[in-house]
């Protein structure tokens, strides 16, 4: 959780930049420019915009065209942009409606930032509220088909999801100074405004656990989902089991939230034969070597992700390893790189490396960190007729024989070819063969 | 049109001159000299991703050949690397990947798989284990690594503990500082001539102090992800420069006392002079430095021009 707000808060900054942007757009053309004749000024523009009059009886006209003052964006004369456009589309709006991207938004939708406000709204009138180009319930959906899709599939819907308001019951469509993912509150705020934590109710289905003040998302998934209580579909057991005390202390103790063990060992209660396998291996993954442990990675509650991971394995394991998730992004977008590893490609760390523990460096479980890892899935006996294998040597080091990684880097390289670290194929030849230089 | 030829090249000289200091200061300020590479014990068995190095002013240089689970005792005076190898192995070691000299000449050694310091005499024999005795978190502690200060005093850095430890040279507990709260991960600590503590933060890319006196740790650096990928190791020299290791931009960077970036040496690759993800390194007074180069299963030895 904590990484996508991480990412959502680039995206802010990159927000800010854009709206600073829109505060210092070119203001709308000033009243009284254009010198009109006593009482033009609501009608002069409709004489010829014919068609404006019905616009007019729209359920949501904007403002400006309301009163007639089409110059507020239109200069009726000449523009360097379209539509006569009094300045840029991008910054016109903001010009008066500035307040939509606050200064110190914690997130910000991506399109306002952008000023692509004719995305959702119709510049001059619409028969749904804010003069949305559709219904509230449908415009989001427009872009954001997935939720969509998923959630009408889904068994157990939340209750705001099917109502008229929709997404807007729970997240601001423009912008949030209080929480990530455009959120009107953070969690548990903003839940509590509907669920009331004082009832009975409330109580009785948290077995009487302390919870609200707790982040009701990790547990429950905010859209819906196919198990009764809107619970992560992924569960853990003890959880869907409501055997809460497995891991927390019991409800009525002081500090019953607490867990009755602190890292690796709580989940050892359970899991006690992968972890004692776990820290049997050379190299243990450092995360579960402190008082966090397993839950650096995983949802002890609950996840939309296999085995309880807190987010998609690229996102989890960047967390740390940003540097190396940042090269394997930039390698998926390199145009060159169109031999990329299918691991690399969709962000599954996991293929080549133990997330647990190894025992070789670079948690590889192989013995052979190259052939033996690269081979499960590539024939590299038939990969090319270059020489490899242990019985190779390396002539740029002693030690070292030709192998799958004495080419190519394992996580991608950026803008370089075909996962090698030099810029060609030649740049790598020579390395080993200076006599073939040019 | 002599006045203006005068005139101009008093400018030039001006501006020659302001902006030399500039690039001297950067990259150019420093610079890695190869003097040469371990690549084998006297038999010739190759070293096997060696993950740490120490060395002392006795000419000692250790290497823990981690793949091999084994120390190797050279012993490196002029330049040159005697052939003569002391090859120590005990059942007690099983994966050394950290290892440090005190000033008996003792080995400390932390072994990554069973997470415990191991202490080798000077004659290679198992001298037992450094648990931090007395220490409330010996119960179950975590070390990621350890530095030993002049007075042969150990700081642990214990993550399960969320502590540095500090012990006497037998490893009895003497005071514990709190790691910071806001933190990716930290992999390694030193101590500098001065005794201030440094950590740090591979994750954020960040180096964090306390001084000797102080009770807890500071920022020293903003992230320093502009200038490395991820530090994984850090020591510093006579005169308190900062060295980091870059484990996954396989090079070493080198910060000022104050935390200012002064430049950065070597770069990836297999040749010697490059680097493949390396490991611990060890400065001796001379301004030479040991790198264990894992990844390219060697030890090499580099000499720093000013």
């Amino acid at each position: 959780m904590k990484l996508i707000s991480l990412h959502f808060r680039h995206a802010v900054v990159g927000a800010l930049c854009l709206a600073g942007s829109l505060i210092i757009a070119a203001p709308a053309l000033p009243a009284g420019q254009f010198k009109l004749k006593a009482g033009a000024e609501a009608t002069i523009c409709l004489k010829c915009h014919e068609t404006f009059q019905k616009t007019l009886k729209s359920r949501s006209v904007h403002s400006p065209i309301k009163t007639g003052k089409c110059s507020d964006c239109h200069d009726p004369h000449t523009s360097t942009h379209k539509q006569l456009l009094a300045s840029d589309i991008k910054q016109l709006c903001g010009s008066c409606h500035e307040k939509v991207l606050p200064e110190k938004a914690r997130s910000s939708h991506k399109i306002v930032a952008q000023g692509d406000c004719l995305k959702c709204h119709d510049s001059h009138a619409s028969d749904n509220r804010s003069m949305l180009k559709k219904p509230q319930d449908k415009i989001c959906f427009d872009c954001h088909q997935d939720i969509d899709i998923k959630s009408k599939e889904l068994r157990f819907k939340h209750q705001p999801m099917m109502t008229g308001q929709g997404c807007i019951s729970c997240h601001d469509p423009h912008a949030s100074v209080k929480a990530d993912y455009l959120l009107k509150k953070s969690v548990p705020a903003l839940c509590k405004d509907c669920h009331k934590t004082n009832q009975p109710s409330f109580n009785s289905k948290h077995l009487n656990y302390p919870v609200a003040d707790t982040n009701c998302d990790s547990c429950h998934s905010a859209h819906g989902s196919n198990t009764r209580g809107i619970l992560y579909d992924q569960v853990h057991p003890p959880v869907a089991e409501n055997k809460c005390t497995e891991c927390h202390l019991p409800a009525a103790s002081p500090n019953a939230i607490k867990t009755k063990k602190q890292g690796t060992q709580l989940c050892a209660q359970c899991h006690r034969d992968m972890i004692s396998q776990t820290f049997n291996k050379n190299r243990v993954h450092s995360p579960l070597m402190d008082n966090v442990g397993c839950l650096n990675c995983h949802n002890p509650h609950g996840s939309k992700q296999k085995h309880l991971l807190e987010a998609p394995m690229v996102i989890t394991c960047g967390k740390c390893h940003e540097d190396t998730v940042r090269l394997q992004k930039w390698s998926i977008s390199n145009p060159k790189n169109e031999g990329l590893c299918e691991p690399v490609k969709t962000g599954n760390c996991s293929s080549c490396h133990a997330p647990h523990s190894a025992n070789n460096v670079l948690l590889i479980d192989q013995q052979n960190i190259s052939i033996d890892l690269c081979g499960k899935c590539h024939k590299w006996e038939s990969h090319s007729t270059h020489p490899i294998g242990e019985k190779v040597a390396d002539p740029r080091d002693k030690n070292l024989t030709v192998e799958c990684l004495s080419c190519h880097k394992g996580c991608g390289t950026g803008n370089k070819p075909a996962m090698m670290p030099f810029e060609t194929t030649y740049d790598l030849c020579i390395q080993c063969h200076p006599e073939r230089k040019r | 049109m002599n006045a203006l030829f005068k005139i101009l090249a008093i400018i030039t000289g001006l501006l020659i001159a302001g902006l030399y200091p500039m690039a001297a200061s950067g990259e150019e300020a420093l610079k890695f000299r190869h003097i040469t590479s371990i690549y084998a014990d006297e038999q010739g068995l190759g070293l096997n991703h060696p993950e740490g190095v120490a060395c002392n002013q006795n000419a000692l240089l250790i290497v823990a050949d981690t793949g091999n689970a084994r120390l190797l005792k050279y012993t490196y005076k002029d330049k040159t690397v005697a052939p003569e190898v002391r090859v120590i192995q005990v059942p007690q070691l099983i994966y050394p990947v950290q290892v440090k000299l005190n000033s008996r000449d003792e080995m400390l050694v932390l072994d990554r798989k069973q997470r415990r310091i191991v202490r080798i005499t000077a004659a290679g024999q198992f001298g037992g284990y450094i648990d931090g005795q007395g220490a409330s978190s010996s119960a179950a502690s975590a070390p990621k690594s350890f530095h030993i200060d002049k007075n042969d005093n150990l700081y642990i850095l214990d993550v399960y503990a969320g502590q540095v430890i500090v012990t006497d040279p037998g490893g009895k507990y003497l005071k514990h500082f709190r790691i910071p709260q806001e933190y990716g991960f930290f992999t390694d600590l030193t101590v500098d001539f001065k005794g201030n503590i440094f950590l740090i933060d591979s994750v954020n890319a960040r180096v964090f102090s306390a001084s000797k006196n102080s009770d807890a740790f500071a920022p020293l650096t903003q992230s320093l992800k502009e200038y490395m990928r991820y530090p994984a190791a850090i020591t510093t020299d006579k005169w308190g420069r900062i060295y980091l290791v870059d484990r996954n931009g396989s090079r070493i960077i080198i910060l000022g006392q104050d935390g200012s970036y002064l430049g950065r040496l070597s770069a990836m690759g297999w040749k010697e002079g490059l680097l493949n993800y390396p490991s611990q390194i060890c400065l001796n007074d001379s301004g030479e430095i040991f790198v264990a180069d894992t990844n390219n299963s060697r030890v090499q030895i580099f000499s720093i021009i000013e």
